[in-house]
């Protein structure tokens, strides 16, 4: 699409304004700016005081020693530069915490949009009796807390007598102790991370797919195209912003992933689930609140970054 | 687009930074006397407005308590505030930090050192008598040599066992040295029908509480004034030998995460474990009616010594109180040993007094007895602000011992460098 800068020829340049009328705006009166900034004032005064000083204290906090025992005194504290953001950096655990993170995204995100896209395109086509029940049943998960869900996801990965351990007990595998073990933990969380938000790209993707025109793929059925041709070369290139919205709010919900280690496995065994946000939540609970507060805007760091590369990857083709 | 109003803003937020950044850095050090007793308790009774938070459990029942305080004292009005343990920590710092304290609190024991390094707590006037309160329970109290509040009620960890199946495991006396535990645990196994011997934490979070009951009783220390001392002999052999009921598969070393010893302990299946006095009810829970013949508890085996873990809440009083003097009132009331018993009526907390243990509601059950007698002997750590950090690590080691079989002496290492990083707060 070539963006419309150059009126085309032989058309009425439709910008310039018809003779007669003043071509600047109105001059506001002094009067109604005055009335506009004292309206506007009970709304800048909350927003400074619960949303940029905050920012900008932990900002602050984040270059300084700021410990728990300074809070009564917080400008009293020594500046230390990037010093947090080394140690940060140069912390094993930290590191670990990240990698951790970094998992769960990367096999957490693309799982989660196609078990959503999954569902949404079975519940477009595939599904026509009891739509409804089944929508609001995949939905349920979003909807439902997650102590909750956690008590039930503990009880179906017992090792000894949980239901997915009793399933493959019928086929003769003898299942793993899914929580209690280092290369199977991350895995269950992510599955069950996948199982609690699919249904909210569900209910999007399936916006999606109802406005994609059933004109485009009735001309394509004529062409002879298949149903995966008809998919892939029609639905899902209409489906692209879809896409990139889902990808980029589930990716900003997956790089915070917090309650799953927090109630499932309090980021064990041996730190395998621990994540970023659970080790600089830890980290605030012990007071260190410079360190904590770096490790927050390097978390911050990662989803801008993050969200930018979607948005380049996922773009408008031009 | 740039409007005049909006450069305004920007140089106000520009000078604002300016200023907090000018403003910062920290005071030069001045070291501080040693606290003073500010307060010394009052003849008559308490008068005025008292409010209280206490956590928990502890926070619901403490109204009927004080019931006969106020009946005592009529001139004083006390309001009880109760706070989830979990929301408890973030209270009292914010608290603390816009100075709006209780005048008294129910104070974790693990606090202590945060809050009187906060500079928020009073000192404990010199009328209360320490030699009333286990000496270990008095040292949760003191952080810096100074002692803030008092021991309110405390716990200390015991061995439980089956009886019953150690009967058919053939064990007719109870061990009392470490090889002793381990064949009981191992003979559990062998000749009882048990699955693990011993339901041990392999490790993580808390674990510490389990492992340096063994570590005290062979002398081991956590710290020589403020230096850390994890990394030495006597702490290394306590861990190996813990490391060693996972090493010779008597305990089980990928259990599921948040799995509770009750089940495993009434269905036979782990029928030992080490934990405190509230599991007393918890497995009578669970194991029904007469299950409380089928149980019975053991101090810790002795090494040098048989020095559990001490732990429990405090009492203290703030700083900020405009009425210490009622306060302080209050807190010596809750620790007369009679208060201290019907506290336990009330609450089954066991009490920090000595001498309420010599009362029969106390002293005619056996099994609360030994809590009684392994409490005489009781250690805390020290009230580091820093320790539940330095815990977490130790936790996050001992994992690594027990599930990975890592060696010991590696891991102390490492535990006692980051110790060091960290720091001890003070």
């Amino acid at each position: 699409m070539a963006a419309p800068t150059v009126a085309p020829a032989g058309q009425l340049p439709l910008a310039t304004p018809p003779a007669g009328i003043p071509s600047r705006r109105r001059r506001a009166h002094p009067g109604e700016t005055r009335a506009a900034w004292t309206l506007a004032i009970p709304f800048t005064l909350l927003f400074a005081a619960f949303t940029v000083w905050p920012v900008l204290q932990s900002l602050f906090m984040s270059f300084t020693d700021t410990k728990e025992k300074d809070l009564r005194t917080p400008f009293a504290v020594n500046f230390i530069g990037l010093g947090n953001y080394a140690r940060a950096l140069g912390d094993p655990t930290f590191v670990k915490a990240a990698a951790n993170t970094a998992y769960f995204v990367v096999v957490g995100v693309p799982l989660t949009l196609a078990v959503a896209l999954l569902a949404a395109v079975a519940l477009d086509k595939g599904i026509t009796r009891l739509r409804a029940v089944y929508r609001l049943g995949f939905y349920t998960p979003v909807i439902t807390s997650i102590v909750a869900v956690a008590v039930v996801w503990r009880f179906i990965l017992q090792p000894d007598s949980g239901l997915a351990n009793t399933v493959l007990g019928w086929f003769g595998i003898q299942g793993p102790n899914w929580l209690g073990e280092v290369q199977w933990a991350m895995p269950s969380l992510i599955l069950m991370a996948t199982w609690r938000n699919f249904g909210t790209g569900m209910i999007i993707f399936l916006a999606g797919l109802q406005s994609v025109p059933p004109s485009l793929q009735e001309a394509a059925a004529i062409d002879g195209a298949n149903a995966w041709q008809r998919f892939w070369n029609i639905t899902f290139p209409l489906l692209r912003p879809t896409l990139l919205f889902v990808s980029v709010t589930t990716a900003i919900g997956y790089l915070q992933f917090f309650e799953e280690p927090f109630v499932m496995t309090s980021g064990g065994p041996l730190n395998s689930t621990i994540s970023l946000s659970m080790y600089t939540y830890n980290q605030f609970g012990y007071g260190n609140y410079g360190l904590a507060a770096a490790m927050s805007y390097l978390i911050f760091v990662v989803i801008a970054v993050v969200t930018a590369l979607q948005f380049r990857l996922l773009r408008e083709n031009t | 687009m740039r409007t005049p109003a909006m450069r305004t803003s920007a140089i106000a937020v520009l000078s604002v930074a300016a200023l907090t950044l000018a403003g910062c850095g920290r005071p030069t050090e001045t070291q501080p006397a040693a606290p003073q007793a500010s307060t010394s308790i009052g003849a008559g009774p308490a008068t005025g407005d008292l409010t209280i938070w206490a956590m928990g459990a502890e926070g619901e029942k403490l109204p009927d308590l004080l019931k006969d305080f106020e009946t005592a004292n009529p001139d004083v009005k006390i309001t009880v505030t109760a706070i989830p343990w979990s929301a408890a920590h973030d209270k009292f710092t914010t608290a603390i930090t816009a100075q709006k304290t209780p005048d008294l609190a129910m104070i974790g024991t693990t606090w202590m050192g945060e809050f009187a390094g906060l500079g928020a707590l009073d000192p404990t006037p010199s009328s209360i008598d320490k030699a009333a309160f286990f000496p270990g329970a008095w040292g949760t109290t003191e952080v810096n040599g100074t002692s803030y509040g008092i021991p309110w009620y405390v716990e200390t960890r015991l061995v439980y066992y089956r009886t019953d199946l150690a009967k058919k495991a053939g064990i007719t006396t109870l061990p009392n040295d470490w090889d002793g535990l381990k064949a009981m645990a191992k003979a559990m196994q062998e000749k009882a029908g048990a699955k693990w011997g011993i339901n041990l934490q392999p490790g993580g979070t808390g674990s510490w509480q389990t492992v340096m009951p063994f570590a005290w009783s062979n002398g081991a220390q956590l710290n020589n004034g403020d230096q850390w001392t994890f990394d030495t002999p006597e702490m290394a052999e306590a861990v190996q030998y813990y490391q060693s009921y996972f090493t010779d598969g008597i305990s089980n070393k990928s259990p599921a995460p948040n799995s509770t010893v009750e089940p495993p302990f009434v269905d036979g299946s782990q029928p030992m474990f080490i934990s405190g006095p509230w599991e007393m009810s918890a497995v009578e829970k669970v194991g029904g009616k007469g299950f409380a013949d089928k149980y019975s508890v053991m101090p810790m085996p002795t090494k040098k010594t048989s020095s559990s873990f001490v732990g429990g809440s405090n009492f203290a009083v703030f700083k900020d109180s405009k009425n210490t003097d009622a306060a302080w009132k209050l807190v010596q009331w809750l620790a007369k040993p009679e208060v201290q018993v019907k506290w336990y009526q009330l609450s089954t907390d066991l009490p920090s007094v000595q001498s309420a243990w010599q009362d029969p509601a106390l002293a005619s059950d056996t099994k609360l007895a030994t809590f009684g007698k392994q409490l005489q002997t009781a250690v805390a750590p020290p009230s580091f602000p820093t320790w539940e950090q330095v815990a977490a690590k130790f936790d996050t080691e001992l994992e690594k011992v027990a599930k990975t079989g890592e060696d010991v002496k590696t891991a102390l290492a490492t535990v006692e460098s980051e110790a060091q990083s960290i720091g001890t707060g003070s």
